[in-house]
């Protein structure tokens, strides 16, 4: 095999160019630096017209997720507010550029919805030092200091597990095996709805998790989880409880390819309440789903409004969550929006 | 090479898939099926359920249908002298075409599969080209649609998760043929057509030749580049239809997901096989057998209940071990170690 | 065959500059048109901000500019990046002092990337795959370590975070800014005024004539992979500073960014040419496409993706017609 190559080092050309060059670039950098302090700062000018906000959103890794999107677009447009929107592709560090160039672009005030609890503490210093409001949504972070962030608007993920787990208590009397499909490890929501399932479900003795592994969030890995899982319990899995409806979804194919029947022999519960969620139960292969409001837009930009204009507000904003099951999903199906 | 007349006849099944010895991946496989024997209750059972074979083992062969679809086109790519880094993404790509389409309910289904099919080889073409044609390390030609093809995904299905309920686009990736599921067909039907033509006409020796020393095979009169890029392009293709199971296995679209790592685990599953990655001979049944083992591993874990997020660990482990294996100053300095201790003893 | 050969060389040397110059130019492009298209773009902040918020990236880059120098290739950075990030996280919270927890991830990531090096040199593995081992192994392991993100509460972390060199316009350099610029003057200094960058570049132009010439080929590759080990385990650092935090999941994908750089910077995949000054313009595009995109607010961010993907493509057609290597290399 023929690996020579021709370009040899030739350690004088190079040894002389990147130091020239390196001081080239310092100069035209020092040259230019003048020129950036003399320009027009954009806040000044963004001033009188009507807001801008920036929202850092986690990503698209979800249905309930682009619904939460669409709603806080929507809303944007609605009320005449320029939205710069961030989608960080999953990734806490590109979260944190989007929201350090938020503040760098002056924008009046920044919606986030953070992607983990911590992390968050040496940006929202940068935006508190920049009086720039931060309303958090769908779910709280960890900070030292309160005064970081204007408000928070979040539904209860602890309460939303608990809800499940009485639910599914009851449905199955207080007896039963169950499959515990987590999200992605680490996440705020599958910490909080395992938490609060177990807490439900502490009441009912009878009750027992036999297994619980990460699904991702994902419906692909929530079929394959459940496939195997399926294949080591068998007859023994009563109900499965997945953190969200995707992967419910995924988990019921499984459950439909092993041959038995979700919704009657194999209980389904799940959290969300996606569109998904909603034709699967009317379809009758879910049971039961705890919706997750992700329609956040009106509320945050509310809360927007009242931030710049200094208002007082409260530290969390619950969004109340309901129990849907098959008897109330189809009535309610036509007027869902997402 | 190998096929010289005067050597004696080989058995039939080495002759359509020669290459590198198919033992190490065998051993492989074997303990980590031993593994499960002892350790695992019900990985072996079998039963017929709603009319087909229903168990641990078939899962196995279903969910790995995708790496193994990915590791036919790799393999030659890799006999070939490269890599295909791309394969992922355009899993992506694929399955994103083929969604929207169906998703619009008014294309055909045969275009919609036709379409992603064809962006797949287009793509893959794109690769050859930059590789064959302006000679720019596979590596690298490939690393850019590897970054840019999730892209491109994602601006087909708009940032969204498209779902369908199209009945033979499910069928695709979730039916069943006499009792099987039906991605073991098409992994058969690939294969076989591929083996076919790579052992009973003349490219195979063309592609082992060119990744073998390309100049030499060009002194012979075998244009590298033509063979270069008729293999990315058939890598593409590979993955396109990797990306419509993948895509059918869950009725989704899920664009900044799906496929996501799968070319590390269709590169590893040919290395495993026992094509070597700087080119010429190639196994195309090893590659399988390698890719059977990653996903036997993958279900192993899922069954043994083990973290998922700690799950990467022992995978390491498996590919660390697999290349040292197949090195062979390891395994030279493995059996003096253990020689010495036996004498010691 | 051989008056060829000389005759790229002879190309090759009035070449050298080329790749450099066009990639500070495609950055001045870049930079000018988005401070034309975006108001508040073109100031001392954003620039630093560059700096400041690519700083992990940046210097993962040079450590990987050195590893791709080599003739070699890394997949495990951002892996390691996320493992010592949250070693430290975690073992502040378990009251080790910082110094200590910092030295002690140093020491870890070097050795990582040193082990892996010697597997690539003395068992001749493909560098792929051993890495590839590497990245599931350290990725596997921050899951080990902590299973979710753990907070820094260390007052140190907050005075250091919260530091900044003033520079003009009320703009300051944060530290993590003045920690990328020292790794990039350190990457320059080692790369061209040390007997190990010379090597280094020997063994990537051509392994057999490095050996012939009786250079220390594998003690260089095993160096050049515990120099990488090193930096990711410095940005891994940087990383806790930046988001007083070690996220396990951080850093996924950053392997791709890294390399992504290292090409557009200018530096040859196949080994032997390039240099870490161009990777920092390197960086600095990455960061400038990214920033461009969140001023914007309206373009979809996947498009990033796709930039990239485009400027690789410029960037290595570019250095294609500039210094024509003979034959594909194998991975």
């Amino acid at each position: 095999m023929n690996r020579m190559k021709s370009n040899a080092p030739h350690p004088t050309v190079r040894t002389t160019l990147t130091p020239g060059f390196l001081g080239t670039l310092s100069l035209t950098l020092a040259l230019l630096l003048p020129l950036m302090l003399t320009a027009p700062a954009a806040r000044a000018a963004a001033r009188t017209k009507p807001l801008t906000v920036g929202f850092a959103q986690v990503g698209a890794e979800s249905a309930w997720r682009t619904a939460e999107t669409e709603s806080i677009k929507g809303e944007a447009s609605k009320r005449g507010i320029t939205l710069k929107f961030s989608d960080a592709q999953g990734k806490q560090e590109n979260q944190i550029k989007a929201v350090r160039g938020f503040i760098a672009q002056g924008v009046d005030a920044i919606i986030l919805a953070p992607v983990v609890e911590t992390g968050w503490e040496p940006v929202l210093r940068d935006a508190k030092r920049a009086r720039i409001p931060v309303v958090l949504v769908d779910r709280g972070i960890k900070v030292s200091d309160d005064s970081l962030f204007a408000t928070l608007i979040a539904s209860d993920f602890i309460a939303e597990g608990r809800m499940a787990a009485e639910w599914l208590s009851r449905k199955l009397n207080g007896k039963g095996n169950i499959v515990e499909l987590q999200g992605t490890p680490g996440a705020a929501p599958a910490i909080d709805r395992k938490k609060g399932f177990e807490a439900g479900i502490a009441s009912a003795p009878g009750l027992k998790i036999i297994a619980s592994q990460s699904g991702d969030f994902r419906r692909a890995t929530g079929k394959e989880v459940m496939e195997a899982l399926l294949k080591k319990h068998g007859t023994e899995i009563q109900a499965v409880y997945a953190h969200n409806d995707d992967m419910a979804i995924g988990a019921i194919q499984a459950i439909e390819e092993s041959g038995r029947k979700p919704g009657s022999e194999v209980v389904v519960v799940s959290i969300d309440g996606v569109r998904g969620a909603f034709e699967s139960m009317v379809a009758g292969k879910l049971n039961c789903t705890v919706e997750c409001n992700p329609l956040l837009g009106p509320l945050a930009y509310d809360a927007v409004e009242k931030a710049v204009a200094g208002e007082k507000l409260p530290r969390k904003t619950v969004v109340p969550d309901r129990v849907y099951e098959q008897s109330t999903a189809r009535a309610s199906i036509g007027s869902r929006q997402y | 090479m190998k096929d010289d007349p005067t050597l004696p006849r080989q058995p039939r099944l080495r002759a359509w898939f020669p290459g590198g010895s198919l033992l190490w991946p065998l051993a492989g496989l074997g303990a980590l099926l031993l593994f499960n024997l002892v350790f695992a209750t019900g990985f072996f059972r079998l039963e017929l359920r709603d009319g087909h074979v229903y168990g641990t083992l078939v899962d196995i062969l279903n969910q790995g249908s995708k790496a193994m679809l990915l590791s036919i086109g790799m393999t030659l790519v890799i006999a070939s002298g490269g890599v295909d880094l791309s394969v992922g993404s355009l899993m992506a790509i694929s399955g994103a075409v083929a969604a929207t389409a169906v998703a619009k309910g008014t294309v055909p289904f045969g275009a919609a599969v036709g379409a992603a099919l064809a962006a797949g080889g287009f793509a893959g073409l794109c690769n050859g080209f930059l590789v064959a044609v302006v000679r720019i390390q596979p590596i690298v030609a490939t690393l850019i649609l590897m970054v840019a093809g999730r892209g491109i995904a994602m601006l087909l299905t708009d940032g969204q998760i498209v779902t369908f309920e199209h009945p033979a686009f499910v069928f695709l990736g979730n039916g069943h043929l006499a009792g099987l599921p039906f991605t073991l067909f098409l992994v058969l039907l690939s294969l076989g057509a591929t083996a076919l033509v790579m052992r009973r006409t003349a490219a195979g020796l063309f592609l082992e030749s060119v990744g073998d020393n390309e100049r030499a095979a060009a002194l012979c009169g075998i244009s590298g580049t033509r063979v270069k890029l008729w293999v990315y392009a058939f890598s593409g293709l590979c993955a396109a239809l990797a990306g419509l199971v993948a895509t059918s296995n869950v009725k989704a679209a899920d664009s900044s997901r799906v496929g996501e790592m799968m070319e590390l685990d269709a590169i590893f599953a040919v290395v495993v096989g026992g094509t070597s990655l700087t080119g010429g001979r190639f196994t195309l049944l090893g590659s399988l057998i390698g890719a059977i083992l990653i996903q036997t591993l993958t279900t192993t874990l899922y069954n043994l209940g083990l973290e998922p997020a700690i799950a990467p660990v022992p995978k390491a482990i498996v590919v660390v071990g697999v290349c040292l294996l197949q090195s062979s100053r390891f395994r030279g300095e493995l059996s003096g170690w253990l020689r010495s201790r036996r004498a010691a003893a | 065959m051989a008056s060829l050969k000389e005759g790229r060389r002879v190309k090759l040397r009035h070449s050298r500059s080329l790749p450099l110059l066009a990639t500070t130019g495609v950055l001045a492009i870049l930079y000018t048109s988005a401070s034309l298209l975006y108001p508040g773009f073109f100031t001392v902040r954003v620039f630093l901000n560059l700096l400041g918020d690519n700083a992990f990236l940046g210097i993962t880059a040079i450590g990987m500019t050195f590893v791709i120098l080599s003739g070699g290739i890394d997949l495990s950075v951002g892996a390691v990046v996320a493992f010592t990030g949250t070693l430290i996280a975690s073992l502040l919270t378990r009251g080790t002092p910082p110094g200590w927890a910092m030295l002690l991830a140093l020491a870890i990531g070097s050795t990582f990337g040193g082990a892996m090096g010697f597997l690539i040199h003395r068992y001749e593995l493909p560098p792929f795959l051993v890495t590839l081992g590497g990245m599931f192994f350290a990725r596997g392991m921050s899951f080990v370590v902590s299973k979710e993100s753990v907070g820094i509460t260390h007052p140190l972390y907050q005075q250091a975070s919260d530091f900044g060199l003033p520079v003009a316009g009320g703009a300051s350099l944060p530290l993590t800014g003045i920690l990328f610029l020292g790794v990039v003057a350190l990457g320059v200094t080692v790369a061209h005024g040390t007997r190990f960058g010379r090597n280094l570049y020997a063994l990537g132009g051509n392994e057999a004539s490095a050996r012939l010439m009786g250079l220390p080929v594998g003690g260089v590759k095993i160096a050049a992979y515990a120099l990488n080990g090193f930096c990711s385990a410095l940005a891994g650092i940087v990383a806790t500073l930046y988001m007083g935090s070690g996220n396990p999941a951080m850093g996924f994908g950053l392997e791709l960014d890294a390399i992504a750089s290292v090409v557009i910077g200018g530096t040859l995949l196949t080994g032997g040419a390039g240099s870490p000054a161009g990777t920092l313009v390197g960086v600095l595009i990455f960061g400038t496409l990214q920033t461009a995109l969140v001023f914007d607010g309206r373009l979809n961010s996947w498009w990033l993706r796709i930039a990239v993907g485009l400027l690789l493509l410029l960037f290595i057609l570019l250095q294609r017609v500039l210094s024509r290597p003979a034959g594909a290399r194998h991975p």
